[in-house]
């Protein structure tokens, strides 16, 4: 993947929610007045953000105008990346479950499933870790740390 | 000063601060022997675990999991030319040499002894100046902080980004996202689109696991399928090759007290980091040493100069932290977190409001060496068996502990959605060259540019050439005009061959 084309478009995006946060005044709520003003600081970053998300857009479009072919870190490498939507998967599911089947339930199967994406193999050994971990990290939470992980709420 | 030095080791000298320097010593090797978690993993995983205990416990054994982590990456550097870090990159040309000539012992100790010199160097430095300098930074006002933090940005953002573009991008962003929530300023809520949760803001725990750990751990996704490493120490049956003999050290100490030097000089300017130093120190230790063609060929000394400047960074590089409230690096921008977290505002008034506490931190960062020398010592085989557990039994617990780390810090669910798309949004920023390190610094230093920049208006009114009025401010005005353009220069000297050469 070309990474000059996700310049520019990255750049027209950033260039976009400058603009925004330039010119409306409603994404501020409330406050009192005060010499700086809540939007002040905001709009000064927000117009260097324009300046250097310019800049990078100017330097990829050059370089995808002149024709040349990109190098380096210009070239973004893909293969892997099915393993990394399938980890997110993962992850989002953990979020989704845990309110609801709670922490150690959820745990050893999105350990396993880790493992798995990682290709484990070695079942007793995967399961036991799996087990263990999350057992060891919510009691030791709960006694040294005193946080509560969530429980079963089904 | 040595009062609170002896005050300092008091305190550490306790049951809680030194089994938190031994579990931070253990853990920091581990980790950083493990190729593919870095230092920084290990603290960020770390972190939420110290939030309920003591500072002075939480913060030294974040501090020795940091020493031991950069230590950490030299075994696997070593042992299989598998550099945890950029820094470890010379380590690795000379230890591994070394390892396949079955002098790994003799590779080991030496990475051991150059790591703790180095670092004791730095530590005693950052004792000896961080005081003085703190009492200079207090003289600094509003106008004068703000100026400093935007040489601050200026800097970090210059000489540790890509480029300098999107080094300067990186920190803007992270300054945005800092604004997100309550203005500690006026009360208002800016950006917050009517969601109450994000009146506060976005945590900050989740937030840096999500852009610092876990892209981590996407990488290690993305490789999946190359074969796996075991760490083994090659023995020889000779066995002075298999240690580190007194006459071998004293041999090359004085590389070590140079390196050690440059490492510390280095760290402590913000931007540069602990792989310029070592990269540094190795140059210098190869034009003045009498065989510089067995650099990069298995050379002890190639090593003791790598690692003793490496190690010097970690010190002293708390120096423009702890005086001036400039972290230097991502590491320091990650404990510098870590000290707010535990109600410490690193800054010159830390000396002053917190006496006790930071000097108990330094004694811990002393004793952490004799630690880190004594338990990597005597357990070398341990952390090398440790180490070669395969990625399948490892990031399954990362995943969980960074899950747990995100929860702990506000008990909340909605922090493992901020932690989600922060770890989207960080692996994004690597893919496009963005500097996540450098977004974390924006975030962090923001609030108090604001604060400052605020007060500093307050000050002068509508008279705003009162600005300009103090030398302090043109000082650090023409600093970053020189640190930006000594940067430009940099990058065009390292620059590979330009277009006109090609198309020749």
């Amino acid at each position: 993947m070309d990474r000059r084309k996700i310049d520019i478009v990255l750049s027209t995006v950033l260039i976009i929610v400058s603009v925004i946060i330039f010119t409306n005044d409603n994404l501020v709520e409330g406050g009192v007045e005060s010499d700086l003003g809540s939007m002040f600081l905001p709009r000064i970053v927000a117009g260097m953000i324009m300046l250097f998300a310019a800049t990078i857009a100017f330097q990829s479009f050059r370089k995808l105008a002149s024709g040349s072919q990109p190098e380096g870190p210009e070239i973004i490498l893909t293969d892997g990346f099915g393993g990394i939507f399938i980890y997110i998967g993962i992850f989002i599911t953990y979020w989704l479950a845990v309110p609801w089947v709670g922490f150690m339930v959820a745990t050893p199967f999105i350990m396993i499933a880790v493992a798995l994406l990682l290709g484990g193999r070695n079942w007793v050994p995967i399961l036991a870790t799996s087990v263990i971990t999350p057992v060891l990290i919510y009691y030791g939470s709960r006694e040294f740390l005193r946080v509560y992980l969530p429980t079963w709420t089904l | 000063m040595f009062d609170n030095i002896l005050s300092g080791f008091a305190s550490i000298l306790a049951i809680g601060p030194i089994l938190g320097i031994i579990a931070g010593v253990i853990v920091g090797i581990i980790f950083g022997a493990i190729p593919g978690i870095s230092a920084i993993m290990a603290i960020a995983i770390i972190l939420p675990m110290t939030f309920y205990v003591d500072p002075i416990i939480g913060i030294t054994m974040l501090l020795a999991v940091y020493k031991a982590g950069i230590y950490g990456g030299s075994i696997s550097a070593i042992l299989i030319n598998t550099p945890g870090a950029a820094a470890s990159f010379l380590t690795a040309q000379d230890g591994n040499a070394l390892t396949k000539a079955g002098k790994a012992g003799k590779a080991l100790d030496m990475s051991l002894f150059a790591s703790v010199s180095g670092e004791m160097l730095a530590t005693l430095v950052l004792i000896l100046v961080a005081a003085p300098i703190s009492l200079i930074s207090l003289q600094a006002g509003p106008i004068e902080k703000v100026f400093l933090l935007l040489f601050a940005f200026t800097v970090i953002g210059s000489m540790a980004g890509e480029s300098i573009p999107r080094g300067l991008l990186s920190c803007c962003l992270g300054m945005l996202f800092a604004m997100v929530g309550m203005s500690s300023i006026t009360g208002a809520a800016r950006f917050t689109f009517g969601y109450t949760e994000l009146m506060g803001g976005f945590t900050f725990t989740p937030m840096l696991i999500g852009i610092l750990v876990m892209p981590e751990v996407f990488n290690v996704i993305r490789r999946r399928k190359t074969p796996h490493h075991e760490l083994a120490i090659t023995q020889s049956p000779n066995p002075a090759d298999n240690r580190l003999s007194f006459k071998e050290f004293r041999g090359v100490f004085k590389t070590i007290l140079k390196s050690s030097g440059i490492g510390t000089f280095i760290g402590a300017l913000p931007g540069l980091g602990s792989s310029t130093a070592a990269f540094i120190a190795y140059g210098e230790a190869k034009r003045t040493a009498k065989k510089p063609e067995e650099y990069g060929k298995g050379s002890v000394e190639g090593i003791a100069a790598a690692e003793s400047a490496n190690n010097a960074v970690c010190g002293s590089s708390m120096i423009p932290m702890l005086t001036l409230s400039i972290p230097g690096d991502d590491v320091a921008a990650l404990l510098m977190g870590a000290f707010l977290i535990h109600g410490l505002t690193p800054g010159p008034m830390i000396f002053f409001e917190h006496t006790e506490t930071i000097y108990a931190i330094f004694a811990g960062f002393l004793i952490t060496d004799l630690f880190l020398l004594g338990i990597a010592r005597s357990g070398f085989k341990f952390f090398v068996k440790m180490a070669s557990l395969r990625r399948y039994y490892i990031f399954p617990c990362v995943t969980v502990f960074a899950f747990t780390g995100a929860f702990t810090a506000g008990q909340n669910m909605d922090d493992i959605l901020v932690l989600i798309a922060f770890t989207i949004m960080g692996y994004g920023m690597r893919l496009v060259g963005l500097n996540p390190a450098v977004f974390i610094i924006g975030f962090i230093l923001t609030p108090f540019l604001e604060q400052n920049l605020d007060q500093a208006l307050s000050i002068v009114g509508t008279d705003y050439y009162r600005l300009f009025a103090s030398p302090f401010s043109w000082v650090f005005i023409i600093l970053s005009v020189f640190f930006v353009f000594s940067s430009m220069r940099m990058r065009q000297k390292t620059a590979p061959a330009p277009l006109q050469e090609k198309t020749a």
